[in-house]
């Protein structure tokens, strides 16, 4: 029985309906009309294509920006040829800045010497866990956009779409596929990867396919290579991936190759050929938004903030609408001591429909230290009511507890910085300021704790360890003084009170 | 055969020498390596090789170590005041002051004459905030024998007991004993600084700066000393020196943007001090000049805020009220700005400027009696001024509103002005925001005239302050664009700030 469908005529031919269904991107429905197309003449091989496409669609995410390391391969996987490489031709380096970008003292950082970023990508990475035992100590997303996993997991997951309950079991059994006769039929054979590849995550099984099908092209057909290429990459075979991948591009320019190309180079830690891939692929296709922005990226992650601004500037050249570029140059200039050029670059992103709880948050921030005093706690409201989840809340209400200083309303900065600790029990910063309120008032003992606890959950902050230093100097207890001076120069080299209380407190131990 | 067993006896001060040599030459390693040898030769008993091990240990900073390996060299040998002296330094660095003292007057029972127990008593009782055992303690330890950092040490306790007088004197005496210290001169110009008298203040700053030319203190103090004067491009050039060298300093931005709005570049003025307030967002002192710049550009919003704010942190200081007061009669709240200005007359003694704007605004809303009120205050003021003779505000202007207030409110005669032919400061006015009512003729301008605050160098820093909020990351979840399709239950990852503290 079929069910008339909107606004076709209930007598379509099926075939044709699930076909208009998947253009349009019902993908749920497609599928459905698939199903019971396969039920009355088993082996249709439209339809099983069909309702192939249809599953791998609802869970496609795009290789290119799906690069996640898990912790194994950040430690124990050893791609880089160069050891010491010198600063400047590695993103292993953080601090090797040369950019001139604004210090810790002016914009935060998440690791040491790596500062926030404008946008946050699924592959961003700041800084790498220098052991093993480090990596499991420290806050699960502390270096990458999600919490990190022992290997990389989230491919894991997401091929977990086959566990998905179908009435009738899954789609289709692996195991029992031939993939020899399916490779010999291309117009089959293309879409079955997929499915292989981004609905089950069978990466060996989607090599295997993959291979025969190659062969079967007579190694003629670019995008096969491009898949064997991605199949290695995810095996973590980077030197064979790259082979395919540059073979592929003989073969035909596509953006999409260069980009693999360039993510292969990055993960062996090579970003000067990285850029140089992409600057050759801007030659074949001049203006490229995507490439441009690939370069742009790798420089923020060599803290080459400067130049990188200059790339996402010629991003929003060809494509004003790109809302990493705008974000980025947003942040930097409002680190850059232009509050009022930042408010631009969000207030751009809000005119584009962007809506969420980090937007107005930046909103209110820039809205504040440009005096713009109108807008600035109503944006911080809307950020309130739009978080997500308590992490938000808690970097909302650290903000607001920053306003609360500004307007020197101390007993509303405290109110607020317990509400971020409140939503956030980990949150570094709020238990620092804290402690110099704490100070503001006296009282010794609970700033010296509040302190320690920041110094503790955040070890790559100098703010925590300059202040104890500075307290317990104080009160004469130079040696506590000098390991948090210590420490704090390690998280802030060029901190110049930091360098002159350790002076002093050298001096204090020379002495007979 | 006596001779022969003697040969045989190592001697346990046998390297003494060599492990001199090489802590003298801070080839610790090499040292250390001696020491061990040493050590096991004597099966520890070697004092010498102990105590040059705690010592090197003190300046790795590992002061614990260094405490328990002196207290060894005092059971190897307890008839020596040196090894005391050194336990107790090092319970001094450790901050237990009261056990370091304790362990002093031991050591003082076995070396009277040593200035050094006496000047470290004097350090610990400082600490323990018991000013009066510190001084004598520190002038025995002067009569003993005479060093900077006693004089140092005795001058800050001064400080501390808030007489900056005697401080003077000590550190007069101090800059003749050692003329080429620059902390004690800087010190000293800063203290001269303060209490006015700048002509010695200058001197003593220049002396500073003659010996130790990148000398951050001196510089902020010189410059902020030349910007009272008007000298703003001089002072900008001393600052430029510094800029480098200390480039996230919050009173040095201040300075130089007092220097900008002296040089009446507003626009510049308020981005360094903006970058000041960023780096210490409680500083009042940048506040004040933050609402004082923004008064002059006629922006009374932004102005009454960092007024507001500079108020929370600094709440008895008249010019603020003021200040306030003239924001808030720009912004048609003329309740609120009466209360302001009763505030600022009762916290403030020797500005008639505050008076002044007060009778303006009282004339201005047509209360000529309490009009009269203020003005006979302020004719008070200017008398105590004249005769103290620091003419510390403007008097062209002045004048020129006091007598047509006077005329105003018929009492003009009874007071002769005179217009000093001395240039003017650096003042800067509120715009006028001359209302006209119909009935008379309001009179011109509120003088909002501020000086300039300039924090001459940072002393005793305390807690640095949050340094400005983190914006997050904003994180915009790309729009449905078909190569970034979005998973349901994990859509692309959000991380919102990462602030600082700080």
């Amino acid at each position: 029985p079929r069910r008339p469908d909107g606004a076709m005529g209930p007598e379509l031919e099926p075939l044709f309906q699930a076909w208009s269904c998947f253009r349009r991107r019902k993908f749920e429905r497609c599928s459905e009309l698939c199903a019971q197309l396969l039920r009355s003449p088993p082996g249709e091989q439209a339809a099983w294509s069909l309702k192939t496409r249809a599953l791998t669609e609802m869970v496609y995410v795009d290789e290119i920006d799906m690069d996640q390391e898990g912790i194994a391969e950040m430690m124990l996987d050893e791609n880089a040829i160069a050891q010491v490489a010198r600063p400047g031709t590695s993103l292993k380096l953080p601090g090797t800045s040369q950019g001139g970008g604004p210090s810790p003292a002016v914009r935060p950082v998440t690791q040491s010497g790596r500062p926030i970023t404008g946008f946050v990508r699924p592959s961003t990475q700041s800084g790498r866990p220098s052991t093993m035992e480090q990596a499991i100590k420290t806050p699960r997303t502390a270096l990458t956009a999600r919490p990190v996993t022992s290997a990389s997991g989230r491919y894991g997951r997401l091929g977990t779409a086959s566990m998905l309950t179908n009435p009738d079991g899954p789609f289709m059994n692996l195991s029992r596929l031939n993939l020899a006769k399916y490779a010999q039929k291309p117009k089959l054979a293309k879409a079955l990867f997929e499915y292989i590849f981004h609905h089950e995550n069978d990466v060996k099984n989607a090599l295997d396919l993959a291979a025969l099908a190659t062969e079967h092209a007579q190694f003629k057909d670019w995008w096969w290579k491009v898949q064997i290429g991605k199949c290695y990459y995810r095996l973590g075979l980077y030197r064979e991936a790259e082979k395919q991948f540059k073979s592929a591009l003989k073969q035909q320019d596509m953006v999409d190759t260069i980009l693999y190309l360039a993510k292969v180079y990055s993960r062996l830690d090579q970003p000067v050929t990285a850029v140089n891939t992409f600057k050759q692929g801007l030659d074949r296709f001049p203006g490229e938004v995507t490439l441009i922005c690939g370069i742009a990226r790798i420089y923020e992650e060599m803290n080459n903030i400067s130049l990188a601004a200059e790339y996402y500037k010629d991003v929003l050249k060809q494509d004003n609408t790109h809302v990493e570029a705008i974000a980025c140059i947003g942040s930097n200039h409002f680190y850059s001591d232009q509050p009022e050029i930042a408010l631009r670059f969000y207030r751009r992103l809000l005119q584009m429909g962007v809506h969420n709880c980090q937007l107005f948050n930046n909103l209110g921030l820039c809205c504040f230290y440009a005096q713009q005093y109108d807008m600035t706690l109503s944006s911080f409201e809307r950020a309130l009511f739009l978080a997500e989840n308590e992490e938000e809340t808690a970097d909302v209400w650290y903000n607001l507890g920053h306003v609360a200083v500004g307007i020197g309303d101390l007993n509303l900065a405290y109110q607020c910085f317990r509400l971020t600790l409140v939503n956030n029990n980990d949150y570094a910063e709020a238990y620092n300021n804290l402690a110099v309120l704490a100070m503001q008032k006296g009282h010794i003992e609970q700033a010296r704790a509040l302190l320690q606890t920041a110094s503790s959950l955040a070890p790559h902050m100098y703010e925590p360890h300059f202040n104890t230093a500075i307290l317990s100097e104080k009160v004469g207890d130079l040696q506590r003084s000098y390991t948090a001076a210590q420490k704090s120069e390690e998280a802030f080299p060029g901190h110049v009170d930091t360098q002159q209380l350790i002076q002093q407190l050298k001096e204090h131990f020379a002495m007979l | 055969d006596v001779l022969h067993v003697a040969a045989d006896l190592p001697a346990l001060e046998r390297r003494n020498w060599l492990i001199y040599l090489l802590y003298v030459r801070r080839d610790y390693d090499e040292c250390k390596a001696v020491i061990k040898e040493q050590l096991r030769e004597s099966h520890g008993l070697c004092e010498y090789a102990v105590y040059v091990q705690a010592l090197i240990f003190r300046l790795e900073g590992k002061i614990q170590e260094s405490l328990e390996l002196f207290q060894t060299c005092s059971i190897l040998n307890p008839r020596s005041a040196d090894n005391l002296k050194q336990v107790a330094r090092s319970l001094f660095l450790l901050g237990k002051h009261k056990a370091a003292i304790e362990v002093y007057n031991e050591a003082a029972k076995l070396d009277e004459k040593d200035w050094e127990i006496s000047h470290n008593l004097g350090v610990c009782y400082m600490y323990l905030k018991h000013f009066n055992k510190a001084r004598d303690q520190l002038n025995h330890a002067l009569e003993l024998n005479r060093h900077d950092l006693t004089y140092m040490m005795l001058g800050k306790i001064h400080l501390l007991e808030g007489q900056t007088d005697k401080a003077i004197e000590v550190y007069k005496k101090a800059v003749e004993f050692s003329p080429e210290n620059t902390d004690l001169l800087t010190t000293l110009g800063i203290l001269y600084l303060q209490r006015g008298d700048h002509q010695k203040a200058f001197e003593h700053l220049g002396n500073a700066l003659t010996y130790d030319p990148g000398n951050y203190k001196a510089t902020l103090a010189a410059g902020s000393m030349m910007q009272a004067h008007g000298d703003f491009d001089v002072a900008l050039s001393k600052y430029k020196v510094v800029a480098s060298s200390v480039p996230e300093s919050s009173p040095l931005w201040n300075n130089i943007g007092m220097c900008f709005f002296g040089k009446k570049k507003y626009v510049a003025a308020v981005s360094c001090l903006k970058r000041a307030n960023y780096l210490a967002p409680l500083d009042w002192k940048i506040l004040y000049n933050l609402g004082l710049v923004h008064l002059t550009m006629q922006q009374y919003a932004s102005a009454f805020h960092f007024l507001n704010a500079a108020i929370s942190y600094q709440p008895k200081m008249g010019e603020l009220y003021m200040l306030l007061a003239v924001a808030l009669t720009n912004l048609e709240d003329i309740e609120n700005a009466k209360r302001s200005y009763e505030q600022a007359v009762l916290l403030d003694k020797c500005n008639p400027l505050v008076n002044l704007n007060y009778a303006v605004l009282l004339y201005n809303q047509g209360d000529k009696k309490g009009a009269l009120c203020q003005y006979q205050e302020m004719e008070k003021k200017v008398n105590e001024v004249k005769e103290s003779s620091a003419l510390d505000f403007d008097p062209e202007k002045m004048v020129e509103v006091a007598q047509k207030m006077g005329a105003a409110l018929q009492v003009g005669e009874s007071l002769v002005w005179t217009k000093p032919s001395k240039e003017s400061k650096s003042k800067q006015r509120a715009a006028p925001s001359g209302k006209s009512s119909s009935a008379q003729q309001p009179l011109g301008s509120n003088q909002a005239l501020g000086q300039a605050m300039s924090s001459a160098a940072a002393y005793g820093k305390t807690t640095q302050l949050p340094a400005g909020a983190g914006a997050s990351a904003p994180l915009a979840k790309p729009p449905s664009l078909p190569l970034e399709p979005e998973l349901g239950s994990e859509s692309s990852p959000e991380e919102t700030s990462t602030p600082t503290g700080a």
